[in-house]
Order: C-alpha cells, then structure tokens, then sequence
C-alpha cells in the first residue's frame, strides 16, 4: 500500500506566465487580483519560507498559547512544561478539528472535544479515550500534533516555516536584522512587551498593498496633515515634524534585499532631537527615559533610538511590520480580503506615562476609528476596485528609478517619494514565486 | 422599587431618554459640532478594544478621547479628505434598555446604562454593531450633558472594518 498520498493541485501558472507579470517599473494588476496567483502565493510564499508568528512576550507563563495563521495553516504558538515556545499545527491527528479553539489563553493540555484525544503542551500524544480500539500499529508517540519544522527567532520575534530545509532565519532577514534594535532598544532595558491590547482590522484588498510607502501621506492622510497644522505635536505628529515625506526632506526609502524594506527616518529624526527630548520631558518620567537610554546605549545610539521612538518603519516580507508604536501582522484572507492585527508595543523599563502617551499616539491614527489606517484601507480598497480593469492593466512603480543608488551595505536607496520599496517586494516576490518547486 | 419611586423617576427617565434620542440622531446625521456641544468641558470618549475589561490608557482602545482629542477627530472628520468617510457612513441606531444607575441625583446627574445597535451602510456593505453604552450625565445649567461616553461593542474584540463614524 502506498504510504504516501499523491499531492495535485489545480493547474498553476507557468514559469513564463508569472515572469510576464513583473516587468522593468511596472507590475500587472493579476498579481493583486487572481486567485490562482494568490493560492500560489499561499503555497510558495506562506507555506514555504520564513513568516513571523508572534513575539517571545506574549507567552509569558508555561502554558500560554496564542493560534495563529501561517497562510491556510492553522498553528498554535504554546510555551512547554520546558519554557520552550513551539509552533504546532493546530489539527487534530484523528479527524481533523482544530485542537485549540480560543485565540489565546493558558492551558495544561491541548484537548481536543471531537472525540477527547489529550496532548501534551510540546504536541505529543497523552492519551486516547478508548484506546483498545485501536490495533498493535498504533503508536502514541507517532500521533502527537505536527510541529511546524523549523521554528526560530531573532530578539524575541519568532518566525516559523513549514518547510523542513532552507536558508536560516538570519539568511532570510539579512539587513533587516539590525532595524529590529531600533525598536527593541528604544527600551532602556532591552525589553519590549506585546501585552497592551490588538487591533484587528479587515480592507477589501490585496495584502499586498500594505507596504512601505512614502509618497502617500500628504494625500491620503492630508486631513492628519492639517491637524498638525493646528497643533504639531496631537498623536503622531510627535514623530513626524518638518515634513518627512517630502523629496527635501533626509528621509530615505530603502530595499534591504528579500522583500524588506524600510522608510529610513533615522537622519530626519534626528535632526529633530532637541524638540523630542524637549516633547518627552513634559511626559511625567520623560527626563528619567531620556537618560536611561544614554546610560544604556551611549550618547550618539540614545539621541538615535529615542528619535526614532521605537518605529523602524519595516516591512518584513511577507507578513510583519514594526511600524510606529505597533507590531503589525499581515494576513491574506482572499485575493481581494486581508486582515491586519496590530499590537501596541510597551517598552520596558519607562514610566507608565511614557506608555500611555504611546498608546495615546498609536489610538489616535491607527485601528478601525483612528484617523490614519481607515484612510490607507480606503485606498486600498479603491485601487483592489480599480485593478479590475484589464484595459492597460499595468501598476506603475518605476518612480525613482533614475536616481536609486547602492549603499555600502549592499541595500537600494531612493527618496522618500520613491518607489524603492515595492521594486524590492515585487522582486522578491517573483523570486518566491518562480522557485523550482 | 415602589411604585411612588417609580413614578418619580418616570419624568426623570424620559428626560434622559429624550437626551439620548437627541445625541443618537446628532450621532447619525454627522452633525459633528453639534454633537461635541452635548458634551461637558472636562470629558471621555471611549470606546476600548479587546475587552470590556481593558483599562483607559494601559490598553489600546478604539476610540479613546479627551476634549482635545475628540476636537481634532471631529475638525478631521469635517475636512474634504477624510476619504473613509468620503462617501459618508448612513447611519441609523437605536437607543433602548435605558437604565438610570444607584447613583442618579436629577438635580446633579450620574450614570445611565443603554443598549444601542448601530446600522452603518456604506459602499454596498451593511455592518451592525451592538453595544453596552455607559454614559455619564451632569447637568449644567439646568440642561444634561455627556462627562462621559462608554461604549462596550459586542464586537469589539472581532476583526473590524472601517469605524470612523461617531459610534
């Protein structure tokens, strides 16, 4: 008897086909909007390569789990009786159900209630009611709930691949690596907690069109824009002062290779620090955080982080971006349906009121009533509407193109307005989806 | 409750129900000005995430506003370019379940407890939210007006879409 099952699926694009998708400054508007590319997507990009599933910080206690998504998989991130975090599919081995049914909580056993099968928190098999109705061949210890084959993570930010062999999760993060200090390190202590509450949000686009964009603010968040007017310093006009999105301005878009991307504040902000230190002391324990973070980090890397307030503005491919005061994950729901959670970071070692003024900040523009994202979701459900068409079906992003250059460090740098970020996701994507399966 | 107490508070409850149809059609309507005018100078808007459970400032909320705060929502929200209410949100609610708290005084206010659901239409979809509302009323000047507004959705740990309308 055959102890494997043929795998077949529905006839794929071709090679050629998706090559003529993404061509020199331009992309065909199937790569947002066909459902064969987006099951392949979820095959070659979600069910194959490195995508992140939750931070180190969620699961404080033994027993604590959190399910997630990694594309159509359903996974369980659980920390073991041995304080080790692992990613399980979350399928029962009998027939099927999924094991775990509340998105978060604190468990002794994994049990599922179709028909009372019992797993340990580290997935293995317990026990089986009845278990004489199973024949000599049946093993416990080969039924135990599938674990996500290579888990891994980098400053308490735990990717998972559900395929078995590949590049290593530093490989796979390359230059993006060292921004994640950006937002860990803008705690004193080192020490970020995911614990203060998650937006989750729906747009009727591409989870694509979610990416590191410069040149959009002055538009679609022009009402933002003229509320700064009014007053510099309301929600995350704190972080933004002299305009950073303009081509004037030191911000930088940069394509760090594998689909990262960032929008690099680092030299605008810092041009400004004098107004943020001055903004963090009128925040009760401000002047404290100010100089614990140059006990910590040393003058130059202090006035850096706390310019930056902890928002790298990264994009990690496919599906994380640290991004203002949030973690944010990305989930493709359909071609034309994606999900964004996003969770507010608290740091630690700060004053409660630095927190709260943080999660002042990210309240008043993100989430599902803030004044920002329900703005960039709009949009995006206008273009998910537009790309329909197939007169003239192509998506320009050659902007920038002329004046893009290398740095030293290996990554493409444009202006802020350029489009140096989605050149780098779509070549990456291409990669992906190219791949010799 | 005796009936005497009851037939008390009867003008008492009406007068508080007919402040509330008040904000609610304020509400639906998009009369933002006039909306924020029903509120007292010190106040809270708050509308928390996750949890009904989840502390003011500690956890992210959806709405979470003090006056200055809910002034630039609405100085936002009555700008041309507010493009998730560009075409605007029909609104149609209902206020029900009115239940004036242990700590009503008539001549100084206190708590009310209401259900309200909210029909919100736009862009081909239709979206109900339901809700526990908490609000509490002081008069002023003879006259009630909102110190505070809680609103406890159903919803508000699910997958939302688009809530920039005044919930």
């Amino acid at each position: 008897m055959n102890q494997t099952a043929v795998t077949w699926s529905q006839p794929t694009p071709s090679r050629s086909a998706i090559e003529s998708l993404v061509q020199e400054g331009r992309v065909h508007s199937r790569v947002y909007t066909d459902q064969a590319i987006f099951d392949l997507e979820l095959e070659r990009i979600f069910h194959t390569a490195w995508v992140y599933i939750g931070h180190d910080s969620e699961l404080p206690k033994i027993g604590d789990y959190q399910t997630r998504q990694m594309g159509r998989t359903p996974v369980v991130m659980v920390r073991g009786k041995d304080k080790q975090v692992r990613v399980l599919i979350n399928r029962c081995r009998h027939r099927g159900a999924t094991v775990v049914e509340t998105e978060c909580g604190n468990t002794k056993l994994l049990r599922c209630w179709y028909h009372g099968w019992v797993y340990e928190l580290d997935g293995s098999l317990r026990e089986v009611p009845e278990p004489g109705g199973y024949g000599p061949d049946f093993k416990c210890e080969k039924m135990g709930l599938s674990q996500v084959p290579r888990v891994a993570s980098h400053r308490g930010f735990i990717f998972a691949s559900l395929q078995p062999e590949g590049e290593s999760l530093t490989e796979f993060l390359g230059g993006a690596a060292e921004q994640f200090d950006m937002l860990v390190n803008a705690s004193p202590t080192g020490e970020i907690f995911l614990d203060a509450g998650v937006n989750k949000t729906e747009y009727r686009g591409n989870w694509k069109l979610v990416g590191m964009d410069g040149y959009h603010p002055n538009f679609v968040h022009a009402s933002v824009v003229a509320g700064w007017a009014r007053n510099s310093e309301s929600g995350i006009g704190a972080m933004h002062r002299e305009d950073p999105f303009s081509d004037a301005a030191l911000t930088l878009t940069r394509d760090l290779g594998h689909g990262h991307a960032m929008l690099d504040f680092r030299a605008q902000r810092l041009k400004s620090y004098s107004k943020h230190a001055d903004f963090l002391a009128k925040v009760p324990g401000g002047v404290q955080y100010v100089e614990d973070m140059h006990k910590a980090y040393g003058k130059s890397q202090a006035e850096l982080l706390l310019s930056l307030s902890g928002d790298p503005h990264l994009g990690v491919f496919p599906n994380l971006q640290l991004i203002g005061n949030q973690v944010r994950i990305i989930v493709p729901v359909a071609p034309g349906v994606t999900q964004v959670l996003m969770f507010m970071v608290r740091l630690g070692g700060v004053s409660d009121e630095i927190n709260t003024m943080r999660v002042r900040q990210h309240e008043s523009f993100y989430g599902p009533a803030g004044s920002g994202s329900p703005d960039d979701a709009e949009i995006f459900e206008r273009v998910q509407t537009g790309m329909q068409a197939e007169f003239n079906p192509w998506i320009e992003i050659s902007r920038g193109m002329h004046r893009e250059y290398t740095d030293t460090d290996g990554s493409v740098v444009g202006r802020i307005t350029d489009e140096v970020p989605q050149r780098g996701q779509m070549k990456h994507w291409l990669h992906l989806m190219t791949q010799a399966t | 409750m005796d009936r005497e107490t009851l037939l008390t508070q009867w003008a008492e409850l009406r007068e508080v129900e007919i402040f509330l149809y008040r904000e609610a059609e304020l509400a639906d309507t998009h009369q933002y000005q006039e909306w924020f005018k029903l509120f007292t100078e010190d106040l809270l808007y708050w509308v928390p995430s996750n949890s009904d459970a989840s502390e003011v400032g500690k956890q992210i909320a959806l709405i979470n506003d003090n006056r200055p705060e809910l002034d630039e929502r609405l100085f936002r929200l009555g700008t041309k370019h507010a493009h998730a209410q560009s075409p605007k949100s029909r609104l149609s609610r209902v206020v029900t379940n009115i239940v004036l708290g242990e700590d009503w005084q008539g001549a100084v206010g206190g708590t009310v407890s209401s259900r309200v659901l909210v029909t919100e239409v736009r862009k081909g979809k239709t979206l109900h939210l339901a809700g526990r509302v908490v609000h509490v009323l002081a008069r002023q000047n003879g006259a009630l007006r909102m110190k505070e507004k809680r609103v406890y959705l159903a919803a508000n740990d699910e997958v939302l879409p688009n809530l920039t309308f005044i919930i």
